[in-house]
């Protein structure tokens, strides 16, 4: 058997450019939690339900419009009405909680996930759905002789946007800016007279809408289902942690790391490539354990 | 007030005597049918059930079997093992049933083929595809009617060989289905045509939510054919990456259920072109009045088209049908005498339950996605049968693992 021969260079950076759009997954969907993470420092379990849930209305939406405006609408929308349902959840509930111990928190994320993961049972049944992308994105075109999927690309330009917003508004508007200094010192800023509640309703909106937008994003390539929740928790939460736990551009490079090494992986050794990820999340907890960027924790 | 109640448990009591000694032949038989109607699974288990209820309900308003009626007792086993076994106790228990009828998930089918060996009632695995029912593990009371991965693998080895593609990569579920086929698939084609090569292999887990990467790096070892041994659910994400990547442009891939009904309608039409699919069962092939027949008689009661599953459903309710006619007793052990070598008239055309290993054995069938005028939803075309025959499992090595 030759295994090596096929790997060359264009394989290769073929190969890195298919992971480099996963890794766009994996960074919006982790860099909401992580931003959950680090301003209200609480594990928010019920993360890959509310990513479920974007999938299912992106598929909704789409359908119910059709045709090539369906899926840019559903893009618009899911995210949205993920947010909403966000701050519902946070405003009706969860504010009430926010002085109590940590641990009743981290099991009402957990609860949150069960009744989602019923509330999507109940909507949607338990089929699964399938959604194609809109005729403009199918099909692939050709890269170094290699087909590259159109979506694919797509998703790699989304990336760098996502990323860019985020980073906008962390840092150039106020909001962001009491949002990262709650982070560091909520009792400080609670003291400058900023009602720090409004600001944990706002990050958690927020980070909830990026599940959506992860959500919406990966629906037309692959099955819309139950159970799509707990496969994306979990790898966002490694994510996160290699990542340093706060940190949004850890997230970045989290996600390109499980991203990478999942692509390069299946090239060069496809028979153990399910392993490769965890691997490298392996190596980078026993070298540097808080984490690859400074944790805001 | 006492003596009432007496005087009512004694009517309950000769009330039960009278309706327990009619005559022995005229009763409900009664069906469990149990399998996994919630989730994914449902898309294939679905047809098993309306078509085995089908036939019921036509030979009951036929005024049944010998006097007797057919009840058909469903339970949704949810795919867990452990709820689907405690399920099959009840019914087997309290509902009585003279057998057991179904499930999609072998580790549950091993199970039932076990607990019915113990209790002594007949057990039809209808849509678990693991060779251990009909083989090592079989036993006198299991009857296996769909195809197992031996004779998927066994039956596309066959079909493959007659390809003129060397350069061989497989790719799979990591898990026992994905390995029996692929593994199945490659002994079969390398015993047909041994100048066949493998340049790798790759394994992703069950439920892998990005196919994309999985089939650039094949792309890039450049095979003359792929090998795809994935099932269920996955198919569609498959199905889909490789549309999107124009895999099936590049190299011809093989994937068993690819050209099923029950997996390319979710996909509609843009399901790839050109994909090498093997199933037991088209509702436009064969083109026989046979056929015609029941999918007009399918269509008539459901209002769809039967998939697979449906044929399964229909051949074990034939079997069952066929040997109470033929026994003309209630007897489970000359029920079971009559079953095995029973051949039966099918939409696919008569189909015999091996004595030996109580495998039916069905014709398969292997033929090429195409977009078609017709439906909104590919087909196959080019399809080539091949005869249960070459694809049945060998006896010498069941009766060999078995340990006879």
């Amino acid at each position: 058997m030759d295994t090596a021969s096929h790997i060359t260079l264009a394989a290769l950076g073929q190969q890195l450019l298919v992971g480099l759009s996963r890794t766009t997954i994996l960074f919006i969907v982790s860099s909401g939690l992580s931003l959950i993470l680090g301003v209200l420092r609480i594990p928010n379990v019920s993360h890959g339900s509310l990513y479920m849930i974007g999938a299912f209305v992106t598929y909704s939406v789409a359908t119910f419009i059709g045709g090539q405006t369906g899926f840019w609408v559903a893009l618009a929308v899911a995210p949205v009405a993920v947010g909403l349902l966000a701050l519902a959840v946070e405003r009706g509930i969860f504010c009430h909680l926010y002085e109590r111990e940590h641990l009743m928190l981290l099991l009402f994320t957990f609860s949150l996930m069960l009744v989602l993961g019923d509330l999507v049972k109940m909507t949607w049944g338990s089929d699964y759905r399938s959604l194609s992308a809109p005729p403009m994105m199918q099909g692939s075109f050709s890269l170094g002789g290699m087909p590259f999927p159109r979506y694919n690309l797509f998703l790699l330009i989304m990336g760098p946007l996502v990323a860019l917003g985020l980073w906008a508004l962390t840092n150039k508007t106020k909001i962001g800016k009491i949002a990262r200094a709650a982070a560091v010192d909520r009792e400080m800023v609670a003291a400058m007279g900023i009602n720090v509640s409004w600001v944990f309703a706002f990050v958690f909106c927020l980070g909830c809408l990026m599940a959506g937008l992860g959500g919406a994003l990966v629906a037309p390539t692959q099955n819309i289902t139950q159970g799509m929740d707990h496969a994306i928790i979990m790898e966002a939460f490694l994510i996160v942690i290699i990542g340093g736990l706060g940190n949004m551009w850890g997230a970045l490079l989290g996600a390109a790391i499980f991203g990478i090494t999942d692509s390069i992986g299946i090239l060069v050794w496809p028979q153990f490539a399910i392993v490769f990820p965890y691997v490298a999340v392996t190596i980078v907890l026993v070298f540097r354990p808080k984490g690859l960027l400074k944790s805001t924790w | 007030m006492r003596n009432k109640l007496w005087l009512l448990l004694a009517l309950v009591a000769a009330l039960g005597l009278v309706l327990g000694a009619g005559p022995a032949m005229a009763k409900t038989i009664k069906i469990g049918l149990l399998d996994c109607y919630s989730g994914p699974p449902s898309t294939y288990t679905n047809d098993v059930r309306d078509a085995f209820k089908m036939h019921m309900d036509k030979v009951n308003a036929k005024g049944g079997i010998w006097g007797n009626k057919f009840e058909v007792i469903t339970r949704d086993t949810k795919f867990k093992v452990d709820l689907g076994l405690s399920q099959a106790k009840e019914l087997i228990m309290r509902e009585e049933v003279s057998m057991l009828v179904g499930t999609i998930n072998s580790a549950l089918a091993l199970a039932l083929a076990d607990l019915c060996q113990k209790e002594k009632i007949p057990f039809f695995a209808t849509f678990s595809k693991s060779a251990k029912i009909s083989g090592e593990k079989g036993n006198r009371y299991v009857f296996q009617i769909t195809e197992n991965t031996a004779m998927v693998g066994k039956a596309a080895g066959a079909a493959l060989a007659k390809k003129p593609y060397i350069k061989y990569w497989i790719a799979g579920d990591d898990y026992e289905y994905g390995h029996a086929v692929g593994e199945g698939v490659w002994k079969q084609l390398k015993k047909l045509k041994p100048e066949v090569q493998l340049l790798g292999q790759s394994w992703w887990k069950v439920g892998e939510p990005d196919f994309t990467p999985y089939i650039t790096a094949i792309l890039a070892a450049k095979p003359d054919a792929v090998i795809i041994a994935t099932g269920g659910r996955d198919c569609v994400p498959f199905l889909k990456a490789a549309q999107a990547t124009g895999f099936n442009k590049k190299v011809p891939f093989f994937m068993h259920t690819a050209a099923e009904l029950a997996t390319l309608r979710p996909v509609g039409k843009n399901a790839p072109e050109g994909v090498l699919g093997t199933s037991n069962y088209f509702f436009y092939y064969p083109d026989s009045a046979a056929n015609k027949a029941f999918v007009k008689e399918f269509q008539d009661v459901y209002h769809r088209l039967p998939t697979v599953g449906a044929l399964y459903g229909y051949i074990t309710a034939q079997l069952i049908t066929q040997a109470y006619q033929k026994t003309k007793s209630l007897d489970t052990e000359k029920f079971i005498d009559a079953v095995e070598n029973a051949t039966v008239q099918t939409p696919v055309g008569p189909v015999q339950l091996r004595a030996e290993d109580h495998q039916a054995l069905l014709p398969m069938y292997m033929g090429v996605t195409k977009k078609s005028n017709q439906y909104d939803f590919l087909v196959a075309h080019d399809i080539v049968t091949i005869p249960p025959a070459e694809a049945a499992p060998d006896l010498d090595e069941i009766m060999k693992a078995r340990g006879k």
